[in-house]
């Protein structure tokens, strides 16, 4: 690595100007975040234009830190509202929530806020010291090690069906249904569109995420807005959690933060898959697995972390070989095209100068994070002592925005509220939105990916058996559908009983 | 917290709208640009490259939407059907998707004569690149191996119905051979593809690659151009080797059909400035647009020579594709 580059992009970070921009862009990040359908994609894409102008350290910066705010942003909402401002803090909602209805918002927030911030650290830093090492490790994730992912992720499907494992799974189907309609990637047939061209795109995610969660949960408000109980608006507890709370959930932070590099790193798959995952992984490792969905500090750290340490490591990529890990990072590169800096591994050495100033605006954007994100959480939190019925209409209202902002058609409107209507029902009926959310991320990547991987295999499985990766991969997806199964559990307990008598 | 995000919002909106200008442009004083792709992407680079100039030497506002999905023909449906004819209205049209849209799916009703073409304004020339260890160094090698084993040289391409998928047709066309043609979604992980030696080539554009080439990651074998390029010199076009396919992808601006004549004069003159303007050809290089301004009844012609000759290859492939 060049040290003097690297310095040179320090001092470049280190003016007036690019710290001031830097926090006024994590505020901004923080803001969009927080609007559900607003996403950090979008936000970049409206700023970009703004900083043609500027020098390209300081535009950079400027975006860099947006993003990073974002990424934080949509947890406020999730855990306040129960909708999820980004795609990416649908897990967040889980157990976020259900803490914020016992009058724990403040801790809730306060975790969320420091899992960001060590999550983003751990890949600004990784970003810094590992970027073109880690970079190869994207060229080895083709089509058919990213099926094996898909299909890894899944299964996490089984261990978010609360309750009834049937009612789970029809909710995950329904999710890999709804997810085939549109364009076929193959032939170009479009499928179950009805004639009607504004779904050859198929379903936008973020108007089911809306629709799913935010809607019912403003319809559950109205129904119980004469209720005399109404505990979230007593938040008596602290924002900065306390140092043995964040000594727990170090490892369970570590642990996500490491899953949402890697997840990041992959292009194809970005925050909202790595939240999931990180989710996933933090209930697995728990000690006490009921816990979860009711409220665990840890189901609220292990997204925030992941999704927040994807921001760096979907940049791995995008500065070590000039491939985008993500949507957001590909507006970045945009970015620098404008800027006349071609993409590519020259990234880091002719253009090094540049390059380093956008990983330092990360890292400072993330501290920066830090004290943005403790007065304006402070504020936000008011939004609890509002009266349930202004805040379902305003959710409502925010939802309509959201659903309009993304294609800038009526027609998203119209389904985001049909998804709202279908996630009340569905809550009504017991069965969770999440498992069907997960199928809606996965599904399209799972067939996408699966053709392709035929097609380059000359229509033979043995692709994927060639492939370690994704043997490795897919014997994890095997294990852990096992795992659920009475199969495991009388595998387990012949073992036990095998050693004791052996 | 929602009050000053829309604060924010209208803010970033203000800060967006360009300043005051001159009212020259004969239909009006704002021009809106209907954009069938997402803000960000490849024709938002060449509204945010023109659009200042034109700004200049029309005396006009730009005001984009974006009306994402279909691959544009949501926008190109607005444009044709639902927009008043009176040259305030225009859209950055894509060719060849603006074509192979309806010509591969009923569903989608718009067409070209229900356009008035004004110029097109970027060409990004196709190009085939293969993985930096692969075992081809020249266009011959890799043709050769495609010959010997039909059906098996793995080639990406940006999806079904994109320039690229249509070149590789015409080349198997062209010389008798036939590829493993694999879609991705769009140029960037067709090309990710290719550098991780997933695939044995790409079919990809030059912009899209141009950095990896130089770089050394990709190997560049031929050019879709009519010439050798000024950036690749040492890269032949199909046409050297005896393969006469020339293709690419291009976008300009069109509006819809029976605007006043005189709007579209002036549009088309707007276009034919740039051609001499040495400051947007240096922006231009500079964003690595490779510039292709043709304007009026020559872009029209460009349009029409390619919905024919797509029209005849999609009826001689879509039984083999949809089958």
């Amino acid at each position: 690595m060049n040290d003097s580059l690297v310095m040179v992009g320090l001092s470049n970070v280190l003016t007036f100007t690019n710290i001031a921009l830097i926090l006024g862009g994590t505020l901004l990040g923080l803001f969009v975040g927080a609007m559900p359908g607003l996403s950090a994609t979008m936000a970049l894409a409206l700023l970009l234009p703004l900083t043609f102008t500027m020098d390209p350290a300081t535009g950079l910066s400027m975006l860099a830190s947006l993003y990073v705010g974002a990424s934080y942003g949509g947890s406020i909402a999730a855990i306040l509202l129960r909708t999820p401002g980004t795609p990416s803090a649908a897990a967040t909602v889980l157990d976020g929530f259900p803490l914020s209805q016992q009058g724990q918002a403040g801790k809730a927030l306060g975790v969320s806020l420091f899992a960001s911030f060590f999550g983003g650290l751990m890949s600004g830093i990784a970003l810094l010291t590992a970027a073109p090492l880690l970079g190869v490790l994207v060229l080895k994730f083709g089509p058919v090690e990213l099926f094996a992912i898909a299909v890894l992720g899944i299964t996490i499907i089984g261990s978010l069906s609360q309750g009834s494992i049937v009612s789970g799974l029809l909710s995950g189907i329904m999710g890999l249904l709804l997810s085939t309609v549109g364009m076929d990637l193959i032939t170009g047939t479009p499928r179950m569109t009805f004639g009607n061209i504004n779904l050859f795109s198929g379903i936008e995610f973020t108007v089911a995420l809306i629709g799913l969660f935010s809607i019912p949960q403003a319809l559950i408000l109205i129904e119980n807005a004469h209720d005399s109980d109404k505990v979230a608006s007593k938040i008596t507890d602290r924002l900065v959690p306390r140092l043995k709370e964040l000594r727990t959930l170090m490892p369970n932070i570590l642990r996500s933060g490491g899953i949402g590099i890697v997840t990041g790193l992959i292009p194809g798959t970005g925050g909202d898959t790595a939240s999931w995952f990180a989710y996933n992984e933090a209930k697995r490792f728990a000690k006490d697995k009921t816990r979860f969905g009711k409220g665990d500090i840890a189901g609220v750290a292990a997204p925030e972390a992941a999704n927040n340490a994807v921001v760096g490591g979907a940049l791995i990529p995008t500065i070590a070989l000039g491939i985008p890990g993500s949507s957001s990072t590909a507006i970045l590169l945009g970015a620098l095209m404008v800027q006349g800096i071609l993409p590519g591994p020259n990234l880091l050495t002719d253009y090094g100068d540049v390059t380093y100033t956008l990983i330092w605006a990360v890292i400072f954007a993330n501290i920066g994070l830090l004290a943005v994100g403790l007065m304006f959480t402070r504020l936000c939190v008011g939004v609890t002592k509002v009266p349930d019925s202004f805040v379902a209409c305003a959710i409502i209202t925010l939802c309509v925005i959201g659903a309009f902002a993304i294609n800038n058609s009526l027609f998203e409107v119209g389904l985001m509220l049909g998804f709202g209507l279908f996630g009340y029902w569905m809550n009504k009926a017991g069965i969770s939105p999440a498992p069907m959310v997960i199928g809606l991320i996965l599904g399209p990547v799972m067939e996408t990916s699966f053709q392709q991987s035929m097609l380059i295999g000359q229509n033979s499985p043995m692709i994927f058996v060639e492939s370690p990766i994704a043997m490795v991969l897919l014997g994890i997806a095997v294990l852990s559908i096992l795992q659920a199964t009475p199969v495991f559990r009388w595998l387990r307990s012949s073992l036990r009983r095998g050693a004791r008598t052996g | 917290m929602k009050h000053r995000g829309a604060y924010a919002a209208i803010l970033l909106s203000t800060l967006l709208l360009p300043g005051a200008a001159m009212a020259e442009y004969s239909a009006g004083d704002e021009i809106k640009v209907l954009q069938g792709f997402k803000a960000g992407g490849g024709s938002d680079a060449l509204a945010q490259l023109t659009q200042p100039f034109l700004r200049e030497s029309l005396g006009v506002d730009f005001v984009n939407e974006y009306l994402p999905g279909a691959t544009g023909a949501i926008a190109w449906t607005r444009l044709a059907k639902q927009t008043e004819a009176d040259g305030t209205t225009i859209s950055i049209t894509n060719t060849p998707m603006l074509m192979t849209n309806y010509i591969m799916n009923d569903t989608i009703t718009y067409s070209v004569d229900e356009l008035t073409p004004i110029a097109n304004v970027v060409t990004d020339p196709g190009i085939i690149v293969v993985p930096a260890e692969s075992p081809y160094e020249t266009v011959e090698e890799f043709l050769a191996a495609a010959e010997e084993n039909p059906g098996t040289i793995t080639v990406g391409n940006s999806g079904v119905g994109g320039d690229d998928f249509f070149s590789t047709i015409l080349i198997e066309q062209a010389s008798g051979i036939s590829f493993q043609k694999v879609p991705f979604q769009g140029d960037g992980p067709s090309a990710t593809a290719a550098m991780g030696g997933q695939i044995d080539a790409s079919f990809n554009n030059l912009g899209n690659v141009y950095g990896h080439i130089q770089s050394g990651s990709l190997r560049p074998l031929a050019v879709f151009a009519r010439e050798r390029l000024s950036m690749l010199p040492d890269v032949p076009t199909l046409s050297e080797k005896g393969i006469e396919v020339v293709a690419g992808s291009s976008r300009g601006y069109s509006a819809p059909a029976g605007i006043p004549e005189e709007a579209r004069q002036q549009l088309i003159d707007a276009f034919e400035a740039l051609k001499t303007n040495e400051e947007f050809k240096k922006v231009a290089e500079e964003r690595a647009m490779n510039l292709d301004i043709q304007t009026g009844d020559d872009y029209r012609q460009m349009i029409e020579d390619m919905e024919g000759q797509f029209e005849e290859i999609w009826a001689s492939v879509k039984d083999e594709i949809n089958g």
